[in-house]
């Protein structure tokens, strides 16, 4: 509890860290800010030519609009996959400072993962605009996305606070996870509609936390519904247990990191 | 310069250290990896050496004592002021630190090179524990202390050491603390910036802070700190009044029985 006041006393810090990362990303190149909503689209313009045509064994529904359910999976994806790479690298990039300063350590995934958040949204845009042009449907379930994007956000926290003192303690932690972020990214049907899954595997989709979570955040977008109730609590309980683990694993380890940067 | 501190010094010491001992637990090889370390872990072979930076300390400060600490490179001077601010816990004892800190361990960490002066003093006075609004009302007296004029607005990148240590000292002393720790800090910059920062030392001490110094330079222990500890190989070889401590440390200095300076202590 004492941690928590602690980090709320560097919520300034927090706020300028973000807004650094920010500048950072957006400065160095000359595109920026209009590359994080690039990227996404021209990666969905490559998964349709590609795919289009392999998927069209699964729902119809999907089939037809595939460039918006394609586009809003592969923008959760980034978020959650880009955020936990960076969250490992945050302690490590601010190894000099940990061993000098009792700053909160807590305060680097944190606006690592704050950062994201932004990222995201500024990613939207786009993703709006692909469904304004193809005439998908627009609904009120979209006000739901803020409530989506904090589950999110706490789960994807959870497992930045459970890797990145692992990062610390060992360096080829960050290339492990990357394989395994890979490995998860074909689990999860991020870019596939989940009932091309052939019957005796559905199990792993379905019990991939993570794609509970990017049901919450994608069935607002293409469906346009919000997520039945049962499914929104057992996401809540997904993500409180992440972020209860991930603090409790950092806490622990919390001691030990400046030993080791 | 008001004091921020209660008038009447409280019975509870600022600082109490109780048989605090400190391990650096060194791989034999280094083991940086997972895959070496699941690699060790199977054949059995993971050994480490420990290295015991501090040894046993105990002590306890008094609000608006100046402490010098002395000792050769590498006997736990450094290590203890970590422990003292709090940025390593100690792996025996007790520390106990009440009031709010300065910690002076290096001028300037957390610097960002390409963002100008002005930014990094926001940017370093929030590593430090500051609000944005606590950084609003001093950054003029920050920037004017600094002494460096319009390079405030340049990147820092084109400062010389000794530009980055006049702003790094004006953002770390801009608030009076009420524990001041200096490791070694004032030895660079010139003297009149010394001079600048010695008068600063002095205010806070007259305002009541305890300051705690690390110094390679005896005439400076002996004109701010009436007490002086003597670290030796991680243990507290002696704490008393300055000359005393001085004193037998120059003695053990010259005595050709003592182990070369800076000789690591390894044990199983």
């Amino acid at each position: 509890m004492t941690d928590v006041l602690h980090v709320l006393r560097y919520r300034d810090l927090v706020r300028a860290l973000v807004s650094r990362d920010l500048k950072v990303r957006y400065r160095r190149s000359t595109l920026g800010f209009v590359w994080t909503m690039l990227q996404p689209l021209l990666m969905m313009l490559v998964l349709r030519m590609v795919f289009s045509k392999l998927f069209q064994s699964g729902s119809a529904e999907v089939t037809r609009s595939y460039p918006v359910y394609a586009l809003a999976g592969i923008l959760f994806w980034n978020f959650f996959s880009q955020s936990i790479v960076a969250s490992m690298n945050s302690l490590r990039g601010n190894a000099q400072l940990l061993q000098k300063l009792p700053v909160p350590k807590a305060v680097f995934p944190l606006a690592t993962v704050l950062s994201g958040v932004i990222n995201l949204l500024f990613a939207l845009i786009p993703l709006f605009l692909i469904l304004l042009v193809s005439r998908h449907p627009i609904t009120p379930a979209l006000f739901f996305l803020p409530v989506s994007i904090t589950l999110a956000a706490i789960f994807t926290l959870g497992a930045g606070l459970l890797l990145s003192p692992l990062a610390v303690f060992f360096t080829d932690t960050v290339e492990l996870i990357g394989v395994l972020l890979t490995l998860l990214f074909y689990l999860t049907p991020v870019i596939y509609p989940k009932d091309i899954v052939p019957a005796h595997l559905r199990w792993i989709v379905r019990f991939n936390p993570i794609r509970s979570i990017l049901e919450v955040f994608r069935d607002p977008i293409f469906y346009g519904k919000v997520p039945p109730l049962s499914h929104l609590a057992v996401c809540i309980s997904i993500a409180a247990i992440a972020f209860a683990f991930g603090a409790w694993v950092f806490r622990r380890s919390s001691d030990r990191i400046p030993f080791y940067v | 310069m008001p004091s921020v501190l209660p008038a009447s010094a409280e019975p509870a010491p600022r600082i109490r250290l109780d048989g605090v001992s400190l391990c650096y637990r060194l791989a034999k090889q280094r083991i940086p990896s997972l895959k070496e370390y699941a690699i060790h872990w199977v054949r059995g072979s993971l050994a480490y050496e420990k290295l015991w930076a501090l040894r046993e300390v105990s002590l306890a400060v008094r609000q608006g004592e100046t402490i010098g600490i002395v000792g050769r490179n590498g006997a736990g001077k450094s290590t203890l002021l970590k422990v003292i601010s709090r940025v390593l816990k100690p792996t025996a004892g007790r520390a106990e630190v009440n009031g709010r800190l300065a910690p002076i361990l290096e001028l300037g960490t957390g610097f960002d090179y390409e963002l100008t002066g002005l930014e990094n003093v926001y940017l370093n006075a929030l590593l430090l524990g500051r609000s944005r609004r606590e950084i609003d009302e001093k950054i003029e007296q920050i920037v004017e202390f600094s002494g460096l004029g319009d390079f405030i607005r340049t990147p820092i990148r084109n400062y010389s050491s000794g530009m980055q240590a006049r702003l790094g000292f004006s953002i770390a002393t801009a608030w009076i603390p009420e524990i001041l720790i200096l490791d070694e800090v004032l030895a660079v910059g010139d003297s009149s910036f010394t001079d600048k920062c010695e008068a600063r030392i002095q205010e806070f001490h007259d305002a009541g802070t305890t300051v705690l110094m690390v110094s390679h330079n005896p005439q400076s222990v002996r004109e701010n700190c009436a007490r002086c500890l003597w670290l030796d190989a991680g243990r507290l070889r002696a704490d008393g009044p300055t000359e005393e401590v001085l004193a037998r440390y120059a003695h053990a200095g010259t005595d050709p029985d003592q182990r070369p300076a800076g000789q690591l202590h390894l044990e199983k």
